[in-house]
């Protein structure tokens, strides 16, 4: 019963009867989900706590297998594989298909060593390529201006709104393919959250963003696609403009009209 | 009276109990510090750093041999101790986590924590001293590396866990294998609390006497054999005080109060690091 847009444009990422089950769980957390996701656009995830949108979106980059015991069933096809086969290479995978939490996560050292930190683990060791990438990084994460003077002081020291902005340029400088959002404005006040928002849409002509969000209107401005989750299902997939305005499904028009969640 | 002015009467008498408790309590550790010092600093003097110990009666007799065997005992088992240490510990956050095994460890250390160091003493004893056949610095530091183990182990374990673990998933998310998780992440983010705990270790081993008794027992003279026994300054305090000369009594003095001054400052430089790290 689930109203799914069929996406005519180029997918990055596709899921097929994707099932989610946690540790010890009887029953899975993600139910028989197929969601294509558009590539250079943006597709926010929205649901009342606990429909399993944040267990979607970490199901991408694989981040469940952290802790083990969780499994998964169906499949993620990310560059023509699925992604969810014993084979995968996670690290690989990580590199390609980023994330950045609701909490700023910057690390224990300068803001210089957080940026460079993806691309050191590639192997980039060249003084000046190392320069010029976190120069960008930090220019496409609109943080630029108020650290270029101070980049070897503890990142730590960084506003809430600029860690974050610090989590992405860190996150963009390795180049991915996708960027996964976890409610990455919930930490953060309306000026800082703008700036993110602001953000997120300029990188979306870069990688595909799949994003988070328990604030309706954050999906409304920022998305070109909304998916609504309820209860481990996703109920409706479409054009955001679409789904908030004439939702196909009757679970979605309550929720967006605010009758539940 | 009232039972309002009882119970006002009843808090008084508490709170006048157990503060005069606190100044008791606090009265003896500055008046052990005070007779320390006092007769610590009159014994001290240049030919201290200067001698070896020497027979009662002598006038150049010193604690050099003490302070440099000491040195080298805390230096050895501080250098197997902390390795073992935190890597152990490491493995109790990183890895074991609520496992079994990782529990089972846990309990074992915090036992061994509270283990009678002389017991220590006396394993090392007859694993080590006793098929070698004869007292060595090795010993002395094994037995020590023993009792600081399980401190650190379990500061190393306690602090890692104080480190969020979105951290470790962001250094994941970004195609992080583990051991670099580890190493780059989580080492820095505990740097401040590993470091205290290290301290604390060594502050405690620094100043047993029993796991050395019959381990690297003690020398009179100077030496850097690390096969043979070696003298410490515990193990000298306990000789010297407890013979019945005056000259070599001054020089127990002098070597408890450079001892007790050398726990002190580690223990408050451990506090320091500590409160500078939760600062940040």
């Amino acid at each position: 019963m689930a109203s799914i847009i069929d996406i005519k444009d180029e997918c990055a990422l596709h899921v097929r009867d994707f099932e989610f089950t946690y540790k010890g769980a009887l029953a899975p957390s993600l139910k028989k989900v197929t969601m294509p996701i558009a590539k250079h656009s943006i597709t926010a995830l929205i649901g009342p706590s606990g429909c399993g949108k944040t267990t979607l979106l970490r199901s991408f980059n694989r981040m469940h297998d952290l802790y083990p015991g969780n499994t998964y069933a169906g499949e993620i096809e990310f560059e023509g594989r699925n992604i969810l086969t014993p084979k995968e290479d996670l690290i690989h995978l990580r590199t390609k298909i980023g994330m950045i939490f609701q909490k700023p996560t910057a690390f224990p050292m300068s803001i210089f060593d957080n940026v460079a930190y993806g691309m050191r683990l590639q192997g980039i060791k060249n003084k000046t390529e190392l320069n010029d990438r976190v120069e960008k990084a930090l220019k496409d994460a609109a943080i630029w201006k108020e650290v270029s003077d101070r980049l070897k002081q503890d990142a730590n020291g960084l506003s809430g709104g600029q860690q974050q902005r610090l989590c992405i340029a860190r996150a963009i400088a390795v180049e991915p393919e996708v960027l996964l959002f976890d409610e990455p404005t919930s930490a953060l006040d309306p000026i800082s959250t703008q700036g993110i928002e602001k953000l997120v849409i300029e990188l979306k002509e870069r990688v595909s963003i799949i994003i988070v969000t328990h604030n309706m209107q954050q999906a409304a401005r920022v998305s070109d696609y909304t998916g609504f989750m309820y209860l481990g299902e996703l109920i409706e997939l479409g054009q955001t403009e679409e789904l908030f305005v004439t939702p196909k499904e009757k679970l979605t028009q309550e929720y967006i009209t605010g009758k539940f969640g | 009276m009232t039972a309002v002015q009882k119970r006002i009467f009843i808090n008084k008498l508490a709170l006048i109990f157990s503060t005069l408790s606190a100044i008791i309590a606090l009265a003896f550790l500055f008046w052990i510090l005070g007779v320390l010092v006092m007769k610590g600093m009159s014994a001290l003097n240049w030919n201290i750093f200067i001698y070896e110990g020497a027979p009662p009666g002598y006038m150049e007799s010193g604690l050099k041999h003490a302070l440099v065997g000491q040195l080298i005992l805390v230096g050895l088992a501080t250098g197997i101790g902390v390795p073992l240490g935190i890597l152990a510990g490491t493995y109790l956050s990183e890895y074991g986590k609520n496992s079994r095994l990782a529990h089972t460890i846990r309990d074992i250390s915090d036992i061994m924590m509270s283990a009678p160091s002389i017991v220590i003493g006396a394993f090392v004893y007859a694993v080590i001293v006793m098929p070698m056949g004869h007292f060595s610095a090795w010993a002395g530091a094994i037995a020590l590396a023993i009792i600081m183990i399980p401190i650190i182990l379990r500061t190393t374990d306690d602090m890692l866990q104080l480190v969020p673990g979105t951290l470790r998933e962001a250094a994941f998310a970004l195609g992080a294998p583990k051991y670099k998780v580890i190493k780059d992440v989580v080492y820095r983010g505990a740097k401040a609390g590993i470091l205290t705990g290290v301290l604390l270790g060594i502050a405690r081993v620094g100043g047993e006497t029993a796991p050395l008794l019959f381990t690297s027992f003690n020398d009179n003279f100077f030496t850097t054999d690390l096969n043979a026994a070696m003298p410490s300054l515990t193990v000298t305090i306990f000789n010297y005080a407890i013979s019945p000369y005056e000259d070599w009594q001054q020089l127990g003095w002098a070597a408890a109060f450079i001892l007790s001054m050398f726990i002190l400052g580690l223990n408050i430089l451990g506090r320091v690091i500590l409160f500078a790290g939760k600062r940040k």
